[in-house]
């Protein structure tokens, strides 16, 4: 193995599954995160010389984010548009770790898919800083680099996402304390 | 209608503003009723994400299907060669398109990403190889447990050091374990806890002269670094830094009350 590859496995590698995880809340679908995440670490691979600096996962994401805005556009023009927010049982199973805690009930289960269902019902542009801020654990800087808009931008739909999100599942969640921390 | 103040809040919230500016947006929110019910909602909704999600890894097939590309990618001499994709995916449906508008969006990303350079110190190398290795299948943890008095005796037959050790579940950071590495000529302790999708490792091992190395982060870790006596401390994540710091700042106060239990926290820094 050679030495840029190396130097790839050890710095881009361990961002899979930060990736897949965005992916997965890009996609409409876990085949298209698939195909997106592995296009996007062969992108990466490629302008792997053009990398300068330290932020390798903000990096690795936006070019995940663009392959995600690519294929969408393949799609559409093909006429192929999914169907907007379908969720079958598989669909929301898939997004649950294989390996669940122990203590998780099917209480947490019922919070879990509650909570997806309005974070995958938001707007993409909302959906997508929120999970980077509160999933990815981002800062605006980060978040305003990956989505490619000004850190203004991101304060205000930051904003929005939130209230939507809140509008939407705290309101649900009424009345069941469990839900309400 | 939104208080004028509220982007300001949101971002106080974030650990966006300076000290300065977080002062009078915290003034400010003990005033305006409504700031402060945004402050509660916003941490309602952090803590439904961040608890009540659990999130998926990658699967093994996909990280295989990576590594195979990866391998045909890299036996290409000329890297721009498309006609080898073919091979790793029956429909690249968008791969035409792709490589002018990822290619432009890789430039534009690197001039935003560069910061410090990074400045070479084997024991950060050291640092972030041990953090990378033991987010790999089965390297983790050694000891599983979210109980310190499980943890903290476990270290005492397997490291040179005692480090502090507690499960604070409700302030986000939960312990999942504890793990030994050999590290700097000895055998450290480390503590493994679960903040939302990200896990963070908590070194210790026996200090020497050589000063602690200033907080900092490389290849997309932060490394945050304190000293209690003469054991040094580094906490490896890829949370957000205030996240990091969040914990650090409990592990100090909890080192600061095992080491002069009289002292009040705030008395020592």
């Amino acid at each position: 193995m050679d030495d840029r590859r190396q130097r790839f496995d050890a710095l881009v590698m361990p961002h899979l599954d930060a990736a897949y995880r965005f992916a997965r809340w890009l996609s409409r679908s876990p085949d298209d995160a698939d195909d997106v995440v592995q296009e996007a670490f062969l992108r990466a691979f490629r302008g792997f010389d053009s990398l300068r600096g330290s932020n390798v996962r903000a990096w690795l994401l936006t070019i995940v984010r663009n392959c995600h805005l690519t294929a969408l556009k393949q799609q559409q023009r093909r006429g192929f548009v999914p169907l907007p927010e379908e969720h079958d049982a598989d669909d929301g199973e898939a997004m649950i770790a294989t390996t669940p805690a122990p203590e998780s009930t099917s209480l947490r289960r019922d919070e879990e898919r509650t909570l997806e269902r309005f974070l995958s019902a938001l707007r993409e542009e909302h959906r997508e800083v929120l999970v980077l801020r509160e999933l990815e654990e981002m800062d605006y800087r980060e978040i305003a680099a990956v989505t490619n808009v000004p850190i203004g931008t991101v304060m205000s739909r930051l904003a929005r996402a939130r209230a939507a999100l809140k509008a939407g599942w705290l309101k649900e969640a009424d009345g069941e304390p469990h839900a309400v921390r | 209608m939104r208080c004028a103040e509220s982007l300001r809040v949101q971002a106080y919230f974030d650990g966006e503003l300076e000290a300065f500016s977080a002062t009078k947006s915290e003034r400010h929110s003990e005033r305006c009723a409504e700031c402060r019910a945004l402050l509660r909602e916003l941490g309602q909704v952090r803590s439904a994400l961040r608890l009540d999600l659990t999130f998926a890894s990658a699967p093994p097939a996909l990280r295989a299907r990576i590594l195979g590309a990866l391998d045909g990618e890299s036996a290409i001499e000329s890297p721009r060669r498309v006609s080898r994709l073919k091979s790793w995916r029956p429909q690249p449906f968008w791969k035409g398109a792709m490589s002018g508008i990822a290619g432009s969006a890789v430039a534009a990303g690197i001039a935003f990403f560069v910061m410090a350079p990074s400045f070479t110190n084997p024991v950060l190398d050291d640092l972030v190889g041990a953090h990378v290795r033991s987010l790999m299948p089965d390297h983790l943890i050694d000891v599983v447990s979210t109980d310190k008095h499980t943890v903290k005796p476990w270290f005492a037959g397997h490291t040179d050091v005692s480090p502090v050790v507690s499960d604070f579940d409700l302030q986000g950071y939960r312990l999942i374990g504890g793990r030994a590495d050999y590290f700097e000529h000895q055998r450290a302790a480390v503590v493994v806890y679960q903040h939302g999708a990200h896990v963070v490792n908590v070194f210790s091992w026996a200090g020497d002269q050589h000063g602690l190395p200033r907080n900092t982060t490389r290849n997309g870790y932060h490394l945050a670094f304190w000293k209690v006596d003469n054991l040094m401390y580094c906490a490896v994540s890829d949370t957000a830094w205030d996240e990091l710091l969040g914990l650090v700042r409990l592990l100090q106060e909890l080192g600061a009350r095992d080491l002069h239990p009289r002292l009040r926290p705030a008395a020592l820094d």
